[in-house]
């Protein structure tokens, strides 16, 4: 029995009944890997350890919630002796010495790390075209881009290599590679994933989640990814509950916001009529759509570009060629190694961020731009602090279009930025959001955004989940329908 | 943003532009910039700025030494270093 496309419930039974044992399950997927070279979607891999978990497993049986399940992880989180480069040059050969607390928590609930994901440099970037080791191809078709930045973990995922992928989100790198993959992503509340070991892009703003084929098996990764951990001193210290205990609960009175400011009529006729489809399977389920303002919305995208670069200068100093990383040769003084190393080891679009950040802050500018840049994004936080008064959740599109071409968004980094329209205001307000596949337009998925108040995974997982037992967008893959 | 102001913040960030993607990058942080600058139009009077969605101070813990040391396992992964340093082109004449 072919073990692609299945989910995690899926395995987890397979490896239950005996139909298959831990070591087949992963040399399977090894055999996957193999013959999805082309997606060139994996940096490194890590087939010998996968394989003494999988035969420790099938000597001692487990009963850990995840046990045996292959997961790839994004290769921006530390992985103890597996080299992390974070799509980067400068991390070319980094072994790191221990593993972020969220792959702890992953492979202490069972999971096997086949292997890292190729991304964008450092997670700058919305196509995966920005990373030093090559464009990631999206298995819906030749030349498109699986989006960005966990463009790799979408990719694996969508190809059916493996059930689920850990990914990293600080404006959309979770939701959109999910979207143009026609796969399911969740960025939880910021806080709930410790940030530990994960390789800072924007501190403020980045957030681990869960990357699957259905929002069900999110849920059983989430329970597992959550915890209260001291080293990161904004990981919250909050319950955690069982994120899969409200999943078939009905959704009947549910009110869902629809953004006044999101224009759609910009949008491609199909794309937007794959929504109102959605809308339709809401009400159907009984859901009531109610209309609702965010009058700040439209500054989120300029107020991420202050902040994020702005941390983003700040967090990538420490890659100055002298405790790890990459060196330059033969450097004539110390300020030389420094500049030498930067400008080899990082490409251009983290260079462009880290010089717009450097602007932003420096003195003369940092009131114009940066404490102005914080303050509009207060406006934003206090809209859907409002908003939530009179809804449960705010649903979108996701992002204004399926998969796109390589090379098509041109030179202009402006028309990149725009990819996350959409997706970044949940960040800049550090609210839960995922995306599910709702429709596929020109044979590429597209996706649909719910946004849930702080600290309701739960109930955005339980309303995702309730339009995926009614539909079958899900089980749409780039090689035609999973049977169930 | 002219090619006086880059070069400043390049050196700021400790990073060298050569001719070639000096132009492109300058051309892409004017554009950068202008589309950042539609923050001016928000009325910002009386915001306090916003520096992380949680609004919580950084939680403190009690002063006890948990890490062990590891000066091994942090200077083999240093480009450069002896049994005791990060070694760096000399700084002191």
């Amino acid at each position: 029995m072919s073990i692609q496309f299945k989910t995690i419930n899926e395995l987890s039974h397979m490896l239950k009944n005996k139909d298959i044992s831990n070591k087949e399950l992963i040399e399977e997927t090894f055999s996957l890997i193999d013959t999805n070279t082309h997606l060139n979607a994996f940096v490194t891999l890590n087939k010998d350890a996968s394989l003494l978990k999988a035969e420790e497993l099938d000597k001692n049986p487990s009963s850990l919630a995840l046990a045996g399940i292959p997961v790839a992880q994004k290769d921006l989180f530390c992985t103890k002796d597996l080299r992390t480069t974070c799509g980067s040059n400068m991390l070319s050969s980094f072994i790191p010495p221990y593993s972020a607390t969220v792959i702890e928590n992953l492979e202490n609930a069972g999971c096997i790390s086949v292997g890292k994901t190729n991304m964008d440099e450092f997670a700058m970037g919305s196509s995966n075209e920005t990373s030093f080791y090559g464009n990631v191809q999206n298995p819906w078709g030749d030349k498109l881009v699986p989006g960005g930045s966990s463009g790799g973990s979408a990719a694996v995922v969508a190809a059916g290599i493996v059930p689920a992928a850990s990914g990293t989100d600080t404006g959309g790198s979770i939701r959109q590679p999910a979207s143009l993959c026609g796969i399911s992503g969740l960025k939880p509340t910021y806080g709930r994933i410790s940030r530990w070991g994960m390789i800072a892009f924007a501190s403020s703003l980045d957030q681990a989640g869960p990357m699957a084929r259905t929002a069900e098996d999110c849920a059983l990764l989430l329970n597992e990814m959550c915890s209260h951990d001291h080293k990161d001193t904004t990981s919250l210290d909050e319950a955690i509950p069982d994120f899969t205990k409200d999943l078939n609960l009905p959704i009947k009175g549910l009110k869902i916001g629809l953004v006044k400011e999101f224009d759609l009529s910009k949008l491609d006729n199909e794309v937007v009529k794959v929504f109102e489809e959605s809308k339709k399977q809401y009400e159907s389920l009984g859901a009531e759509f109610i209309d609702i303002s965010l009058p700040n919305i439209s500054l989120s995208v300029p107020t991420y570009y202050v902040v994020a670069p702005a941390e983003c200068s700040s967090n990538l100093s420490r890659f100055d060629g002298v405790k790890f990383g990459k060196r330059c040769d033969d450097p004539k003084d110390l300020e030389e190694l420094y500049i030498k190393t930067r400008s080899e080891g990082f490409g251009d679009e983290v260079k462009r961020r880290i010089l717009i950040g450097s602007y932003v802050l420096s003195a003369g500018f940092y009131d114009a731009y940066y404490k102005k840049a914080q303050q509009v994004r207060r406006l934003i936080k206090n809209d859907f602090d409002s908003a939530f008064k009179q809804i449960d959740v705010i649903m979108s599109p996701t992002t204004r279009g399926g998969a796109f071409e390589e090379g098509s968004k041109g030179d202009d980094p402006i028309q990149m930025y725009l990819e996350d329209l959409f997706t970044i205001p949940a960040n800049l307000a550090g609210l839960p959001a995922l995306s599910i596949p709702n429709g596929i337009v020109d044979n590429k998925p597209i996706g649909l955004q719910l946004i849930g108040n702080f600290l309701e995974e739960s109930k955005l997982l339980q309303v995702a989940h309730n339009f995926q037992i009614s539909t079958d967008w899900h089980k749409k893959t780039p090689n035609g329908d999973v049977k169930s | 943003m002219d090619k006086k102001t880059v070069s400043t913040i390049a050196y700021l960030s400790r990073l060298s532009l050569n001719e070639e993607n000096g132009e492109k990058i300058t051309k892409d942080l004017e554009n950068i910039i202008k589309f950042v600058d539609q923050l001016e139009n928000a009325d910002t009077q009386n915001i306090e700025p916003l520096a992380s969605p949680l609004e919580k101070t950084a939680k403190t813990r009690n002063d006890e030494v948990t890490a062990k040391n590891r000066k091994e396992t942090f200077l083999e992964r240093s480009p450069k270093s002896n049994d005791d340093y990060f070694l760096v082109p000399r700084v002191v004449e």
